[in-house]
């Protein structure tokens, strides 16, 4: 069975943003750029699946500018066979996504699709619900374990009251949660055997798809910044400060 | 014990709050991180300003009371540490940031200011503060400067000492001097800013430091890679060095990551097991930084040095790979494991360790040696952990014993019986592994110059 992943390139979980100074977006000239934790952790999941014998091809695919390449490196080193990359400079939001993958899908013809179930830098977690609508599939968001068999997917999802099981039909989109399993470390004898395997590109005129952006950015602001703690002097002044002032009793 | 007209005094000295005697507060701030020597300081003192230390100075002076200098009580040789009724002079309320100047890229710190407060305060200035190791969140630069502190940055950044641009001190007659006043360059003659670095409290009082901050490095990428003997481990730091901007090179062992696996918090590295790991770092100036460290890796391998091996992809995984190295420490700890802090030249490395393995197996085949360290500095961390069957007091027993041949070695092979540490009272009797006769009379004369009464931490350093 073919797995197609999606990976997205996004500022490194652990750096601190700036807003650009004209407050139009993050400035993100010489800052560190990784994988997306959720897409490495689709991939991850993936790998399992195909070392578990379930899986048979692993097809990674990025979207954006030619640095995702970068990004697809680290997911064949990861255990993923083949990459593709839909080379664009422009800006790409989340119903653009689904539809330059749901292009792919048509072309690659896999069974299931893991993608992670948001992006850590827009937030969006738009991605793989919009994809299941536009191909018509069922979808299983929010994964904590997935259970793969021949022409089904058992999905366990975090939902607000605890777990919740859906069994799906293949061929299906999976949108990965943080505790479905923790990602290895790739090894340096992967990394140089991945700058073998194929990376195809193609551009979303190729897929005949317009990514032009639907939604404009109005304004990037820094959050408030958090005033400092102060000293009360009893649990008097204490609770009398979380009514008048923090308004929370 | 001080006398209740001496307790007045200090309350005249102090607002009263901060002239502690309570059993908790003598507790906490009569020790340091070593936790050998049963505190009994006299008091505790929480003095806020450079004036208010030199009058508990004069007032020791007249007194013949003895002054301990704490900091962020993290020290490892028992230099902060109050055993004989002593006034800890803690730096706890004296940590503000006074002054930042972008253009000499100084900062002005009182001594209480916290390690990582001013690597955070850096940061949010777009600049560096490099020194660091994994106890600054408590160690303060006082303390830092007091054992001219190392760490894990120091093959490409130095120690403490390199960062220091100026520095004010109360001596032990209460004297207030400024040394060097933040000058890249000033050949006046001595340089009394280099004397207090690493003085461990014995001749004065650090209350300020200028410190100097850098530009912070380009992104930095971790590898882990096993390295199957001893003897390739130089080799590899060799072979990364000639082409890379190492910002750090580790070196532990197996059982020292065995440890750390087994508190559940990270994972294994890499499927398989190696005798050692080394954890190196280097700055991603552009694409090709990778490619260069990925033919090295591919060269290392051929020769045999390295059998296998990670890389982050991203700075939480280089996070993690670096706990895999930082977190040894605080994982042996309930072992109370007796702790040597060794260096020897880079070169002589693999024979020093090979040597003293092989003496510790022979003499000591039922303790468990945890080894990992700084290998870049040439710089080892031997832990011994103290066997279940063995009582507290016949294990430090046995451990002297251990200490005998590792310093015997460690005077064979021209090294250093404290790599970083300092010497406090634990590693005092061992000084002369170091320094010859010649030199501990010469100290003892510096130290007479700056502490005639010698209340300046009495017995740390020197007898
Ligand atoms: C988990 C762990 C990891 C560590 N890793 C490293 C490492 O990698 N490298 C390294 O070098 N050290 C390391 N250390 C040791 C320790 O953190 C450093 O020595 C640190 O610099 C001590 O700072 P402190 O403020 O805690 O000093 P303290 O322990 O409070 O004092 C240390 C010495 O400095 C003196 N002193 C303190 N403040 C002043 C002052 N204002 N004026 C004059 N004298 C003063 C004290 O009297 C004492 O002699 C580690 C410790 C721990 C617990
Ligand atoms: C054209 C010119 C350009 C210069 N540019 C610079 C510059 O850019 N930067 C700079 O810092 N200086 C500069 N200098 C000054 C000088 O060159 C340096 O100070 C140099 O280090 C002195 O070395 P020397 O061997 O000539 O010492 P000397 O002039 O012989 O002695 C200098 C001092 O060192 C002592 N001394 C010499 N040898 C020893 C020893 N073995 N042990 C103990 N004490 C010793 C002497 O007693 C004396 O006090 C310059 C000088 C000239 C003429």
């Amino acid at each position: 069975m073919k797995v197609l992943v999606a990976v997205k390139r996004v500022v490194d979980y652990n750096v601190k943003v700036r807003v650009k100074a004209d407050g139009s977006d993050v400035d993100i000239a010489n800052v560190k750029m990784s994988m997306n934790p959720f897409d490495e952790i689709a991939v991850e999941e993936a790998v399992r699946l195909k070392e578990a014998g379930k899986a048979t091809e692993i097809v990674a695919v990025s979207m954006g500018v030619k640095q995702c390449e970068e990004t697809l490196r680290t997911a064949l080193a990861m255990g993923a066979d083949r990459a593709i990359l839909v080379e664009t400079d422009a800006e790409l939001q989340p119903l653009a996504v689904a539809k330059l993958l749901k292009e792919v899908v048509a072309k690659e013809q896999p069974q299931l699709v893991i993608v992670g179930k948001q992006a850590i830098d827009d937030d969006s977690n738009q991605t793989g619900q919009m994809l299941s609508a536009l191909l018509g599939w069922a979808q299983g968001t929010f994964a904590s374990k997935v259970d793969l068999a021949d022409a089904s997917v058992d999905v366990t999802r975090e939902v607000d009251g605890g777990l919740e099981t859906v069994k799906l039909k293949l061929p299906a989109v999976v949108t990965t949660d943080l505790r479905l399993n923790e990602p290895r470390y790739v090894k340096l004898p992967n990394i140089m055997a991945a700058k073998k395997k194929p990376l195809d590109k193609t551009t979303p005129a190729d897929l005949g798809v317009d990514v032009t952006p639907r939604l404009k950015t109005l304004k990037v602001a820094e959050p408030a910044k958090r005033s400092a703690g102060v000293k009360v002097a009893s649990a008097a002044e204490l609770v009398a400060k979380l009514k008048n002032e923090a308004k929370v009793l | 014990m001080l006398e209740p007209r001496q307790i007045q005094q200090l309350h005249s000295l102090l607002e009263t709050q901060r002239v502690a005697t309570d059993v908790a507060t003598l507790q906490s701030h009569g020790l340091d991180w070593t936790r050998y020597y049963t505190p009994a300081p006299a008091a505790v003192v929480f003095p806020k300003t450079t004036e208010e230390v030199a009058a508990l100075v004069r007032w020791a002076t007249q007194e013949k009371v003895a002054l301990v200098p704490s900091g962020g009580r993290t020290g490892l040789s028992g230099g902060a540490v109050a055993t004989q009724g002593e006034v800890v002079v803690s730096f706890d309320r004296m940590n503000a940031i006074l002054d930042f100047n972008p253009v000499d890229r100084t900062v002005r710190c009182q001594a209480g200011v916290v390690t990582a407060q001013l690597q955070d305060f850096a940061a949010d200035q777009g600049l560096y503060y490099p020194v660091d190791f994994a106890s600054s969140g408590s160690s303060q630069i006082g303390g830092n400067i007091a054992t001219n502190a190392g760490g894990i940055k120091v093959v490409r950044y130095g120690m403490t000492r390199e960062w220091v641009a100026g520095l004010k001190v109360v001596t032990g007659t209460g004297e207030v001097l400024e040394l060097n006043q933040g000058l890249a360059k000033n050949n006046t003659g001595y340089d009394f800013r280099h004397l207090f670095i690493g003085s461990e409290g014995t001749l004065g009082f650090i209350v300020e430091a200028t410190m100097q901050l850098t530009r912070p490095p380009a992104p930095l990428s971790v590898m882990v890679l096993a390295v199957p003997a001893l003897a390739g481990i130089m080799e590899v730091f060799n072979a990364f060095r000639q082409r890379l901007d190492l910002t750090a090179f580790e070196f532990f062992s197996e059982k020292a990551l065995r440890h750390v696996l087994a508190r559940g918090q990270v994972q294994r590295p890499f499927e398989g097991e190696s005798d050692y790991y080394v954890l190196l770092e280097f700055e991603c100036v552009n694409s090709t930084t990778e490619e260069t460290a990925l033919s090295l890796f591919e060269e290392c391998m051929e020769a045999g040095w390295l059998v296998d091996g990670v890389l982050s992809q991203s700075e939480e995984q280089a996070r993690a790979l670096w706990r895999l190295r930082e977190d040894i420490s605080e994982s042996i700890t309930p072992y109370r494991p007796y702790k040597n802090d060794i260096a020897v030249r880079v070169s002589a490395v693999p024979p020093f360790v090979e040597a003293l393995d092989a003496v510790l197996a022979r003499e000591y085949p039922d303790f468990e040696v945890v080894w990992f360290g700084h290998i870049g500095d040439g710089n080892l961390h031997i832990n011994v952990l103290k066997p279940d069957a063995l009582a507290l007091d016949g294990f430090r027993e046995a451990c002297e014993r251990v200490n005998a041949e590792v310093f015997a070695l460690v005077r064979r092979f021209g090294g250093s019986m404290s790599a970083e540490h300092g010497v406090g009272l634990l590693k005092r009797d061992y000084l002369d592994v170091t320094r010859s006769p010649e030199d501990i009379a010469l100290m003892r004369g510096v130290k007479a110059v700056f502490d005639p009464l010698g209340i300046m931490n009495p017995g740390k350093l020197l007898a």
